[in-house]
């Protein structure tokens, strides 16, 4: 398999990519849209069983694309660095809202 | 890294398969055995094997029920460490709320309920300020149930299944969502890697090369159940997307407490007792008013879970939901009632769209109903799953080996690991059936001998794996460790069955004839597995025949095509 000649510095690199700014990506993801909802009036428990619904399946994508991307940078950028502004600006408007 | 977008699923697709799929073989091994969790409950339970009962009458068997009923040591000890000082004797505790739940596959029922404590917490802004106690009762007597065997369906086999018993943290549910993730992930690229999709359907060669036709079962399943295993591992990662993304615990915290606050004032029940004593009125006659409302709306059905707040107190209510017997989506239809008056205080709304999708889908994966034809779906849905993995790990070890022998390489072990996550499993779940029934029933802590022998057995397979996988690194063809352990698995169905006749008497002629179809088939499904393992085994002693005479004659490919049937 191709495995075998890929160095463990480039794999490592795109698993911890793939799980953990897939992870802060879905988190920054989720809690922006509940606090947008939440915002436009939606109802709390109306707008988290909502986002979670299809949360699972945001994190699905940027997981697999994590390994398919051409340039890690690029993946680097967008989870950890979109994933952390979504958070940042969740963080903010539910600061607004509490 | 990758040339190609096909080449990096490849690549994703075998090590998150491989790595997780040890995880996904415990998964949907397990899920598939809870499917008929309550039916394992029975077999395991002697005392427990008579007709599914409907939930009891509140005033006249559980209402005394309730009054014998006392926190629970475990949770007692637990509790202990979150508060100042000493817990009060659990005699002196008074029960503040009560709750039985049953469902249309249980003779016993669960009950339980939540005792006052006046100690302080550790934590000053814990709220839960109650020790919990439960048992489970003989629903046509209201009398305590021995807890001399655990539901080892229910309570063993079903919490494996999301848990792995990793309590810590949470942190079995973690690795089995980090486990549901790759196994979506190894759908997409699995679909992505073999664009003949349509044509693996109608494809299997068992006459050809383990390797070739191990992929060929595993592309077959995985094509056939892909709709089924990709709905099963979303829905189990979104009914613990509380757990993996706690955003209402965390940033929006006071959000959704205010949310809920509100909702709960809309509903008119009271959060806090009144701290006047007052007596219940007939629960009975608020069941057969909810039964009524349920009718009127078009689905009359049988009462699944019933709750008692502020028991006692002049703020008494009592809750009332419908059994998921009928129908897919687990709704509740909750009615609500004043408890020292018998009216209606509150009807839970119609659900909105986004709610509905979320009670279907977890409905869809709990499956509360009664299709039988459904329900053995979901078993072999989840036992195409195990094939699925099983073959894919096969495909891998038996293709790496033959690179590693043609290179002169020993790479690293994973075939034992293999043989222990696939029969050695079963073989682990059929010790815990078999030590079930020769443990004597006045054992001290009998449940934990059935568990240790349960891990016990896990833990034997993979020694045995490990040391007899080594004989054959080098060369093509299957471990020894597989047959021998395909023997021990039918040797082990086959004296579970044994041992349920002779210690029960209910042996296959008797429940069959009568019709007792929990025992029966848990029975017939051990005689299957017992014959599926033997038809296994022996052809694998067949093929390692094969190759030793291929070996010993220095003979190619033609006298290894002969020896497979």
């Amino acid at each position: 398999m191709s495995a075998q000649a890929l160095p463990v510095r480039i794999v490592l690199a795109r698993v911890l990519a793939g799980v953990f700014g897939g992870y802060l990506f879905v988190w920054g993801f989720s809690t922006l849209i509940i606090g947008v909802l939440v915002a436009a009036g939606v109802g709390y428990g109306e707008a988290q069983t909502g986002v979670m619904l299809v949360a699972f399946l945001v994190f699905l994508c940027v997981f697999c694309w994590a390994f398919a991307a051409r340039r890690l940078i690029q993946v680097y950028a967008l989870l950890f660095g979109g994933g952390a502004l979504m958070s940042a600006l969740a963080w903010w408007l539910a600061a607004t809202l509490n | 890294m990758f040339a190609s977008f096909r080449l990096s699923m490849t690549w994703l697709h075998t090590w998150f398969g491989l790595v997780l799929g040890f995880v996904l073989m415990v998964c949907f091994f397990f899920g598939a055995l809870s499917v008929f969790d309550r039916e394992i409950d029975r077999w395991a339970m002697p005392d427990t094997r008579f007709e599914a009962q409907p939930m009891p009458s509140f005033d006249r068997v559980l209402a005394p029920a309730f009054t014998r009923l006392r926190a629970h040591p475990a949770d007692m000890a637990r509790t202990a460490q979150r508060v100042h000082g000493a817990l009060p004797h659990p005699d002196a505790m008074p029960l503040q709320s009560v709750w039985a739940y049953t469902t249309h596959r249980d003779p016993v029922l669960a009950v339980g309920g939540e005792f006052g404590i006046p100690n302080q917490p550790l934590d000053p802004t814990d709220e839960h300020l109650h020790v919990h106690g439960w048992t489970t009762l003989d629903p046509r007597t209201g009398m305590e149930l021995p807890q001399t065997s655990r539901k080892i369906g229910s309570e063993f086999f079903y919490p494996m299944h999301y848990s792995l018993h990793l309590r810590w943290k949470n942190l079995g549910i973690w690795i089995v969502g980090f486990a549901a993730l790759s196994m979506l992930a190894a759908l997409v690229s699995g679909v992505v890697m073999h664009r003949k999709i349509f044509r693996e359907l109608f494809t299997f060669r068992p006459e050809r090369r383990t390797q070739r036709s191990a992929l060929d079962l595993h592309n077959l399943t995985g094509v056939v159940a892909l709709p089924f295993h990709f709905i099963f591992a979303l829905s189990g990662l979104m009914i613990f997307a509380a757990i993996y993304f706690p955003v209402g615990q965390t940033l929006y915290k006071p959000v959704a407490k205010a949310f809920e606050e509100s909702e709960a004032a809309r509903t008119g029940l009271p959060h806090d007792p009144a701290g006047v004593a007052a007596p219940l009125a007939s629960v009975d006659a608020m069941v057969v008013e909810a039964q009524r409302r349920w009718a009127e709306r078009g689905m009359a059905g049988d009462v699944g879970l019933l709750t008692v707040e502020h028991i006692g107190d002049a703020n008494a209510y009592v809750s009332v939901f419908r059994a998921g017997t009928d129908r897919i989506a687990l709704v509740g239809e909750g009615i609500h009632f004043k408890g020292t008056t018998g009216e209606v205080v509150y009807e839970d709304p119609p659900k909105t769209v986004v709610s509905g999708i979320n009670e279907f889908l977890t409905g869809l994966h709990l499956q509360h109903f009664r299709h039988w034809m459904l329900r053995a779906l979901y078993f072999f849905g989840g036992m195409a799953g195990c094939v699925c993995i099983a073959t894919g790990f096969i495909f891998f070890v038996e293709k790496r080996k033959r690179q590693h022998a043609m290179r002169g390489l020993r790479g690293a072990r994973w075939d034992a690991l293999a043989v222990t996550s696939v029969t050695g499993m079963v073989i682990a779940a059929l010790s815990l059936l078999v030590f079930n029934r020769l443990l004597p029933m006045d054992l001290p802590d009998r449940t934990y001998w059935e568990e240790g022998s349960f891990w016990l057995a896990w833990l034997l397979a993979f020694v045995h794996a490990a040391l007899r996988t080594s004989v054959v690194a080098r060369s093509a063809g299957m471990a020894p460790a597989w047959r021998e352990q395909a023997y021990a698995i039918s040797l082990l169905a086959i004296l579970a069955v044994v041992l349920n006749a002779v210690t029960t008497g209910d042996h296959l002629v008797r429940t069959l004839s009568i019709g007792y179809w929990p025992v029966a088939g848990v029975d017939l499904g051990l005689l299957a597995t017992a014959l599926i393992a033997m038809i296994a085994a022996r052809r694998l002693a067949r093929a390692e025949k094969g190759l030793e005479r291929e070996a010993s004659t220095q003979d190619g490919g033609q006298s290894l095509e002969a020896s497979r049937v």
